[in-house]
């Protein structure tokens, strides 16, 4: 196992240790209390519902997290294009970046119902919804990792003759990597929310519509095993991207850079 | 013409290169301005084929303009500076450039670090590896080729930008300051690594600093430079031996150079 790994998993043990103290914890007082299960069932009953509708779960999760990880794909391939865009023409940069940035205020969750109208209750309005969450902060970070050259760094390949289109790929684009992973794990998230809310509103399938269909027929440890399921599957996402990053990112570790924009 | 020729020290009449060899370097009445601000005022100089020259000036003087105006990178607002005949309209591959700090890029190895010139000016790669690595051996950091730049210390690191300078085979190497960001210690020990490399080498080097210990230690000649605007306002040739020793640096006509230098920017410190 190469080093690195060795001091993460280590700090892991703590939240682990703590994340099952408090499951355990959780079991007891249900049961102690006798709390009944349409309210807040325990973790050994929402295991139980896992495997037992497994099935019904996983024809839902699926469709749900297809749109997701389509979605997240749309906006880190339109976030840095945008990205680029921005950081080469500083016309567009002027006017069309103020615009982006004051557009955030929109709350965009609550143009969901509105997608509905225009395309329709079927995946559309789903995988429109996560890319446009999912969109801002990879073109925010995108952008900012395009234009966070050292001029020092910029100045030396200029010396040894090195074009623009060198200068992009050779340099920015390196460059900017860290700063696109902080912004593909934002995203990522975003788009399962982009996801699940649209499903929410109107869908005749998904994790998002289980959920609610489940919460309609007060079947709690139902609710509890999809939310269960969609958070593992999250992680998984969101742990995919952080290993490609600390594939990708060799040079320094992830903590350097940071998330610097939210959506 | 010549700023240096009035000048009233006897050594500094002559600011030519080398006598009779065409200069590899012309700075020809060169001015540079900012909107109002006057960087650098008429500043002309030649430089020969193989020689070893340092501009030396307090910091901010605008030598490090002057600098990147031979590399192409700045445009002069008057006056011209001609390659070997040719005149500099940007940058071009007879150049190599050493910077105040290393700018590897940080995600290279240092091998690949050193063939980025060869990658810019779209040369064969691999023709160019053996080369790169030879120059690393020379500057003792082979051992390292494959190693980021961060596991090196701030000395190597420089070592490694060295090489990348020299990677493409240039007639002039500019150095801007090389060496103002390592401790006094390491910085002794790369002035002589540097002309052990120059020895064998034998580039034009335009070396930039505001060290004078390191101007006298180093060059052929010092061209000593004023307070802005600049000017080039005295020559001094410094007639040590070669290959210099660290030792030189405690002997007598040494330091008559670094007292003659002193003095000839204190005098312009004084106007």
């Amino acid at each position: 196992m190469p080093s690195r790994w060795r001091q993460p998993l280590a700090e892991l043990g703590w939240p682990i240790g703590i994340g099952i103290a408090l499951l355990m914890l959780w079991e007891i007082a249900v049961r102690t209390l006798g709390i009944r299960s349409i309210i807040l069932p325990p973790p050994s009953e929402i295991i139980a519902a896992i495997i037992a509708r497994r099935e019904l779960l996983l024809t839902h999760l699926w469709p749900s997290l297809y749109l997701t990880v389509l979605g997240f794909a749309l906006s880190v391939v339109g976030g840095i294009l945008v990205a680029v865009l921005i950081t080469y023409s500083s016309i567009l940069r002027r006017s069309f970046y103020p615009i982006i940035v004051v557009s955030q205020v929109v709350p965009k969750i609550s143009i969901a119902p509105l997608f509905i109208v225009w395309f329709g209750t079927g995946t559309m309005s789903s995988l429109l919804l996560a890319f446009l969450i999912a969109f801002f902060p990879m073109t925010i970070n995108s952008a900012l990792g395009f234009q966070s050259i050292d001029e020092d760094i910029h100045r030396m390949a200029r010396t040894f003759m090195g074009s623009r289109w060198q200068i992009f790929w050779k340099i920015r684009m390196p460059n900017a990597l860290p700063y696109i992973f902080s912004g593909m794990k934002i995203s990522i998230t975003l788009a399962i929310i982009g996801v699940i809310v649209s499903e929410f509103v109107a869908s005749q399938e998904g994790i998002g519509y289980l959920i609610k269909l489940a919460g309609g027929l007060l079947d709690t440890p139902l609710m509890m095993a999809a939310i269960t399921v969609l958070s593992i599957s999250g992680l998984a996402l969101y742990g995919l991207i952080a290993v490609a990053e600390q594939r990708s990112v060799y040079w320094q570790s992830s903590s350097d850079v940071s998330g610097s924009a939210g959506g | 013409m010549l700023a240096a020729t009035s000048s009233s020290v006897p050594m500094s009449a002559v600011n030519r290169g080398p006598s009779d060899a065409p200069p590899v370097l012309r700075v020809d009445g060169v001015r540079k301005s900012y909107r109002n601000l006057e960087a650098i005022r008429n500043v002309s100089l030649d430089v020969g084929e193989s020689e070893f020259v340092s501009v030396l000036g307090p910091s901010g003087c605008g030598k490090s303009t002057l600098l990147m105006m031979v590399a192409g990178v700045v445009d002069p607002s008057a006056g011209e500076i001609s390659i070997n005949g040719s005149a500099v309209i940007g940058p071009r591959p007879e150049i190599g450039v050493v910077f105040q700090q290393p700018v590897l890029l940080p995600w290279r190895t240092v091998l690949d670090n050193v063939l980025f010139p060869i990658e810019l000016l779209k040369l064969p790669r691999a023709k160019y590896r053996p080369r790169a690595m030879e120059l690393l051996a020379m500057a003792k950091i082979d051992d390292f080729a494959n190693h980021l730049p961060r596991q090196l210390s701030g000395g190597m690191r420089q070592r490694a930008s060295i090489c990348r300078a020299l990677i493409h085979d240039p007639s002039i190497l500019l150095m801007d300051e090389p060496f103002s960001a390592l401790d006094a210690i390491t910085r002794d020990e790369m002035g002589v690594e540097l002309l052990r490399i120059w020895q064998a080498n034998r580039k034009t080097v335009i070396f930039v600093t505001h060290s004078i210990r390191e101007a006298a230690f180093l060059s052929d000649r010092v061209l000593v430079m004023g307070r802005r605007p600049a000017t080039i306002i005295e020559e001094v040739k410094i007639g040590l031996p070669r290959p210099r020793e660290l030792a030189m640096m405690e002997s007598e006509p040494f330091n008559q150079y670094v007292r003659r230098l002193r003095k000839s920017i204190e005098a312009s410190h004084a106007q």
